[in-house]
């Protein structure tokens, strides 16, 4: 009985293996039953993610939130106390605010590149049980969405529309190991690639060998043919480090990217390009520095009035 | 396994999968992240008989394969998950009843967790994936094996009971 049990279980095996290659065979080559299904699984989902988004989103970022924690236990039950009653109003209204300085931020750089957007909430992460990178978006095919557009946030680049349905799309994050893009280095005008590497930090390769980089040179998109999958002058990163090894035949450089890809909530899909290529007018300015001055205080027997502090703006 | 049980696991792992794609994602673990959907599917591999394990792998696999955000070819995953089935059903005797055993189930699932999503990258290499760096694949599988480990003893106790409600009196 056990052998014959046995048997059947290896016949099993065998049955679900072989039906596990041939699909894997029929994607490879392109069978588009496939694809249809992840994309209706696309259309299910993006209703209950937009649903879970909502309660998701404030607590989202708790984990890293926990990482800028301090303060005294004393402290901490004041500040308990004090924001008990309108935790719940602030904690929504912080996301909102938030989510509005991103909105804010992105439709700005869209409008200074001269694109043409479609703003869209981020209402999905990649699986943590896939490898690849990825963002769902609550607008799709209906809002004018199609494959192969370029998506940025308020600061630069964030990723291409991978997959769309008619209510949403897969964006595929430029961390992704897969991603690729062309880039110009604003100063020099010299040419590379820049390859995700599964975290913060990009590599840069410098088509040119003997292309001119140095540290904190800013990167553009150099633009595709037709605007698909990257519209130019798009700002991407900054130059970290320059590594000249004499045993590679191009320069690399490590990158670090304008956008913080692990807290998006409002993101831009550039739908249209610009008639003409921005060039650099993208590429961000540094802030002011805003430097405080304050006067010590006089004896406090002496009765003379304090000064007030004097704040000047010191551009860079 | 009736038919009535896959029908009903199949449901319980569309359930998990939705929870999984559309809440748990959405959180930023550091490091990497947790997948809800593999620990549950591992912990009912594990606590099925032979054939059990294979059926349900294999079922799992198709669902995780259905993921949006999947750069893998379709039925990757679910070729994956039938191995990682045969895996805990030729160790069937040796792994014994977990459900007398709760610790020993959390570290099990975490185990598997991890060898599952290595499996996972080197079916992935083999068809030609990319999946970034060795040393960020390691930092992912790890990641992933702790989160499982630390999660999965609030998820695995209301897995067994559930089990246990779904079992007819022969299969008990």
């Amino acid at each position: 009985m056990a052998g014959r049990g046995g048997n059947r279980s290896r016949l099993l095996l065998v049955i679900l293996l072989v039906t596990s290659l041939f699909l894997i065979t029929l994607d490879l080559r392109g069978v588009s039953l496939t694809k249809q299904s992840r994309s209706a699984t696309q259309t299910i989902l993006s209703p209950i993610q937009e649903g879970f988004s909502s309660i998701f989103s404030p607590v989202g970022n708790f984990f890293s939130d926990i990482k800028n924690f301090g303060g005294t236990k004393a402290k901490l039950n004041d500040l308990k106390k004090e924001n008990a009653k309108l935790k719940r109003d602030l904690v929504l209204s912080a996301d909102i605010q938030g989510q509005l300085k991103k909105l804010r931020g992105a439709l700005n750089l869209a409008g200074r590149g001269g694109y043409t957007v479609v703003a869209a909430r981020v209402i999905g992460k990649g699986s943590a049980s896939t490898f690849s990178q990825t963002i769902t978006l609550d607008a799709g095919s209906s809002d004018g969405i199609t494959k192969d557009m370029t998506v940025i946030g308020s600061y630069g680049l964030i990723g291409i529309v991978k997959q769309v349905t008619a209510t949403s799309s897969v964006v595929l994050l430029m961390s992704d190991p897969t991603f690729r893009v062309g880039v110009r280095v604003a100063r020099s005008d010299s040419v590379g690639v820049v390859i995700g590497q599964g975290n913060g930090h990009y590599l840069l390769q410098l088509l040119d060998p003997v292309g001119d980089i140095k540290k904190n040179d800013v990167l553009v998109t150099l633009g595709s043919d037709g605007n698909k999958p990257f519209v130019p002058g798009v700002p991407v990163g900054k130059i970290n480090s320059v590594n000249n090894s004499s045993a590679s035949l191009t320069q690399e450089a490590d990158v670090s990217g304008f956008e913080s890809l692990g807290s998006l909530g409002v993101v831009a899909v550039i739908t249209k390009g610009a008639g003409h290529d921005p060039r650099n007018a993208l590429v961000p300015t540094p802030e002011p520095t805003v430097t405080v001055y304050v006067t010590p205080k006089p004896d406090s027997t002496t009765v003379v009035p304090a000064p007030s502090p004097t704040v000047s703006k010191k551009g860079k | 396994m009736s038919l009535p049980r896959i029908a009903f696991i199949s449901a319980f792992l569309l359930l998990t999968f939705a929870v999984q794609e559309a809440g748990i994602a959405r959180i930023n673990f550091p490091v990497t992240g947790f997948s809800l959907f593999l620990a549950i599917l591992i912990g009912l591999m594990a606590l099925e008989d032979r054939s059990g394990s294979v059926i349900i792998g294999f079922i799992g696999g198709l669902i995780l394969d259905l993921s949006p955000t999947s750069n893998s070819p379709f039925g990757q995953w679910a070729l994956v998950m039938t191995i990682i089935g045969y895996i805990i059903a030729t160790n069937r005797e040796s792994i014994g009843d977990f459900t007398t055993r709760p610790g020993a189930f959390v570290l099990f699932v975490a185990i598997v967790s991890g060898l599952t999503l290595t499996i996972s990258l080197i079916a992935g290499a083999m068809l030609g994936e990319d999946n970034g760096t060795i040393g960020h694949n390691i930092i992912v599988v790890l990641g992933n094996t702790v989160w499982t480990f630390l999660f999965a003893p609030l998820v695995l106790p209301g897995l067994t009971r559930l089990r246990a409600t779904t079992l007819s009196s022969r299969e008990r």
